[in-house]
């Protein structure tokens, strides 16, 4: 029983993060219908910017969201640059347009930076554990699942309360009508790349924190897996991509408890089959999308 | 079925004027050339295989795949472990069971076990695969690639793991490379123009209207996907021999995106697109993989960079898609360029048009609902549409016309009541099979398969009717369905290139390749002047009286509804308020507070 709620908190850590990234691309494919694949350099910008500042003497907390701006600002940078030119363009043009984007920043920072990891301390105050009753419980774990919680309360509200949350929300929906209606193009995809950076820096910093180092590749294959979360839940839903992100961390946590030892290398090739099993019976994906045929 | 759907002339033509292309070349390279020249042409040869059978998937499909990569593996995988000698297969894989250790097959033997072996997985993976549309497809075959790779590396033993697989007897020369490549591109552009690549061009270019006329999406891309699949184990094989050492991450995601950059900047649906992407892609790789290790300029020295080869393939592909989105060739064969190729086939003798029986039956629905969430779009809804009769169905904005369309279509689940066709009970099946069962339609937004031509736009909706039809017969059947639309003169313009009016005429006469029984025409005169609708109205009067068909018309335009409808129903907020002949409608109370409002109803009456 204990051992399973162990298990349980890793899954919601881990789901959590995949929530996080999922939701920071469906927030930005409902908008535009791109798939950004550059998101995962998005988490490994949060991994640099949060060492550099530390080099710099910034102190912790400061460079912990240091490195989430710099993930948002990389964001709004990537659209303005790379993106707006394939703006209208097939689903297909943008994701290969984001794939290249993807390549090129992994091969600088593999240049400019180095292809080995960079070592990211983790403050001590974080790393033990707390003992409820007779578990222990990983302060990270708490941490994670905290952070993720909040996280998606803010975004909740945002999109729920505020003027420009409103417009993106109606903008997901359908651009077109919600241009009618005055809603700024620009305006509305600059700020859905902000909060998807923003996403996406929360999730490295929670990533970093298990891993305790950054290196190129580090945002690469947690995105993936968000790709995946977000198909699952049902591309284009936000409610999907969280609900899809917490069933892959429960997927991958579970194997991880109760696979046997030599099976456990397989564990990555079983979530995902499990995941396009799942969709052959739902290929919609959890949460559909309403699409009218006029 | 008659094999000439499969192979079509004016393919053929073009094929061996491609693979002659192809073959003089490379001939002459690998009979006089150097040798780095030779195994640059091998290289070149084995990686068009690959981008020929990624773009007879995706090309005719509109999904990109990043799985066929995962195939190549396999492949590579299958036929090394083959084809080793047995002395070094027992260190190298020591879990594999002893038959397979002990034996060591030839080329074609392992070749064709790689292909039939990774023919079968990509038929089970494709059951879930082709399901999925555009990008969550995309997606899905990411997690094919990733699944894949990591198999092969959890799997050492049987398997070498993450090292590098040695001793691959060097089996892929020029000779055989270009035998192979050959074979590809002329299935390839052969698979195009067949009845099969029709119909999945069709459905890449619009799903709805694809649906609309028959054809079952995912077990057409079933198709496409197993055979691609089959070529690119033949591509991933030909590596493994041409490379003779190569590890699993050689399979990755460098790979399929190399791949997937030649496919795009050659063209995104054109297998002459795939040849040219390929030869200008692989060139670009050998001068970028010199330049990686470091350039000296003598005065200053660019220091070797790592990865510029990625860079520079990410540059190339970034500007494409920012200047020539569709690639060099776009939907484009070689056919376009070389007007021989092109000669009109021979057509059967005029023969009197298909006798065709007048159509029989009555569509009913009754108390068809559909609800979303709290909001019931349409409600209970009885109606009956006979053959030979035209039914209006006309409400304000919003009432539930399009949705009540949809339930009977296909696009639609009703979440309640029954749609039945005398007695046959369509309720909630899916669109193609509703099309199959006789009811055609026409959509509010004009739905037409763009990049085709307008013959190929009918011969889709033909094949569906009429499986067992050969080529010929496919052409001049279309030509005679255009004809009576007066488009006939259009047959080989690309649809999307039409005027407004001639997409209408055209969306009607791929409708009526199914040979209806009923017909549901959604908004078609929305957008029309007064000739183009008085055009339109005698086109509809026609396939009423003509060839008998039942339509079911919705339209604001209220003259030409009260001029072509025998009755007419009026829905409100999903309900049927409303239906008779038009005096009746017009006269109705509850119609005009629908349309007006119950105080200015009051003023009129």
């Amino acid at each position: 029983m204990e051992y399973f709620l162990q298990q349980g908190l890793n899954a919601l850590a881990l789901g959590g993060t995949y929530a996080l990234l999922g939701l920071g691309l469906a927030v930005v494919f409902s908008v535009l219908g791109l798939i950004n694949f550059a998101h995962g350099e998005l988490m490994t910008l949060t991994g640099y910017g949060i060492f550099y500042t530390l080099l710099m003497g910034v102190p912790y907390p400061l460079a912990l969201l240091a490195g989430v701006l710099i993930a948002a600002l990389a964001a709004v940078l990537m659209e303005r640059i790379a993106f707006r030119p394939v703006r209208n363009a097939s689903p297909t043009t943008m994701l290969l347009t984001s794939f290249a984007v993807s390549t090129i920043l992994h091969i600088l920072f593999q240049n400019l930076i180095s292809a080995r990891p960079k070592a990211i301390p983790v403050p001590d105050a974080i790393i033990g554990a707390v003992s409820v009753g007779s578990m222990q419980i990983g302060i990270i774990q708490l941490l994670s699942i905290a952070i993720t919680a909040v996280s998606l309360l803010g975004l909740t509200l945002f999109l729920k309360k505020s003027l420009l949350g409103i417009a993106m929300r109606a903008a997901a929906e359908d651009f077109n009508v919600a241009r009618l209606m005055g809603v700024n193009a620009n305006m509305v995809i600059s700020t859905a790349f902000a909060i998807s950076g923003i996403l996406a820096g929360i999730a490295g910093v929670l990533w970093l924190f298990q891993r305790g180092s950054v290196d190129p590749m580090m945002g690469f294959l947690p995105v993936l897996k968000a790709f995946i979360a977000v198909v699952l839940g049902g591309l284009g839903s936000l409610t999907g991509a969280v609900i899809g992100g917490f069933i892959l961390g429960i997927i991958e946590v579970s194997l991880r408890a109760y696979l046997p030892d030599g099976m456990l290398a397989y564990r990555d090739a079983i979530s995902l089959t499990l995941v396009i099993l799942v969709l052959f019976f739902l290929p919609q994906g959890i949460v559909p999308r309403r699409e009218s045929v006029r | 079925m008659a094999i000439s759907a499969y192979i079509v002339p004016q393919a053929t033509r073009s094929a061996i004027v491609m693979a002659l292309a192809l073959a003089v070349p490379c001939a002459l390279i690998g009979l006089f050339g150097s040798n780095p020249m030779i195994t640059t042409v091998t290289n070149f040869l084995i990686m068009l295989i690959a981008v020929s059978a990624l773009g007879l998937f995706s090309g005719n499909s509109g999904i990109l795949s990043f799985g066929h990569c995962a195939f190549m593996a396999l492949g590579a995988q299958i036929s090394a472990t083959l084809t080793i000698p047995p002395a070094l297969k027992k260190t190298a894989f020591p879990l594999l069971a002893d038959p397979i250790l002990q034996s060591q097959f030839g080329l074609v033997m392992a070749l064709l076990a790689s292909v039939l072996i990774v023919g079968l997985i990509a038929y089970l993976i494709g059951l879930a695969i082709c399901r999925l549309n555009g990008s969550s497809a995309t997606i899905a075959t990411l997690g094919l690639l990733i699944i894949v790779e990591s198999l092969i590396v959890a799997a050492q033993g049987f398997t070498r793991g993450n090292q590098a697989v040695y001793g691959i007897p060097k089996l892929a020369t020029w000779p055989v490379a270009l035998a192979f490549a050959i074979g590809t591109i002329v299935i390839a552009r052969l698979y195009r123009d067949s009845r099969v690549g029709l119909l999945l061009r069709a459905a890449r270019e619009n799903h709805a209207a694809a649906q609309s006329i028959g054809i079952d999406i995912p077990a057409q891309r079933q198709v496409a996907w197993v055979a691609s699949a089959m070529l690119s184990a033949l591509a991933g094989a030909l590596l493994a021999h041409f490379l003779t050492v190569f590890s699993a991450k050689q399979f990755y995601f460098d790979l399929a995106f190399a791949i997937i950059v030649m496919q795009v900047v050659g063209g995104l649906s054109s297998v002459a697109g795939s040849v040219a992407g390929a030869v200008l892609v692989t060139a670009a790789i050998e001068m970028l993989r010199r330049l990686e290790n470091g350039i000296d300029f003598g005065l200053f020295q660019v220091p070797q960079i790592f990865g510029l080869t990625q860079i520079g393939l990410c540059l190339i592909v970034l500007a494409i898609l920012y200047t020539r989105r569709e690639g060099l060739m776009g939907f484009a064969e070689i056919d376009r360029f070389l007007p021989f190729l092109r000669k009109r086939e021979e057509l059967a003798t005029e023969a009197a048009a298909p006798t065709q029986a007048r159509p029989t039956g009555t569509l009913t629905l009754e108390k068809v609902s559909k609800a979303y969430g709290g909001l019931l779009a349409v409600a209970e809804v009885d109606l009956e549409l006979r053959v030979g009769e035209v039914l209006g169905l006309i409400g304000p904005n919003g009432s539930g016309k399009t949705t009540l369309l949809g339930c009977i279509a296909g696009t639609h689940a009703p979440s309640g009541g029954r749609v039945r066709i005398d007695d046959i009970d369509i309720t909630g099946h899916p669109a193609h099979e509703v099309a199959r069962q006789g009811i055609g339609r026409t959509f509010q937004n004009i739905r037409l398969f763009a990049h085709m031509t307008a013959a190929e736009n009918v011969m889709a909706a033909l094949t569906q009717r009429w499986p067992q039809l050969g080529h010929a017969e496919l052409v001049r059947r279309s030509r005679h369905l255009l004809d009576e639309l007066k488009i006939a003169d259009l047959a080989e313009r690309e649809a999307g290139t039409l005027a407004y009016g001639q997409q209408r005429r055209l969306e009607i006469a791929r409708a009526l390749a199914l040979e209806p029984r009923f017909l549901l025409l959604d908004e078609p005169a929305a957008g029309m002047n007064e000739s183009e609708t008085a055009d339109l109205l005698g086109i509809l009067g026609w396939l009423v009286k003509d060839r008998g068909l039942g339509l079911l018309v919705v339209d604001h335009d209220m003259q030409l509804i009260m001029r072509l409808c025998d009755r007419i129903a009026v829905l409100n907020k999903g309900q049927l308020i409303a239906l008779g002949s038009a005096a009746e409608v017009q006269a109705s109370r509850a119609v005009r507070e629908a349309y007006l409002g119950r105080r200015h109803a009051e003023v009129i009456t």
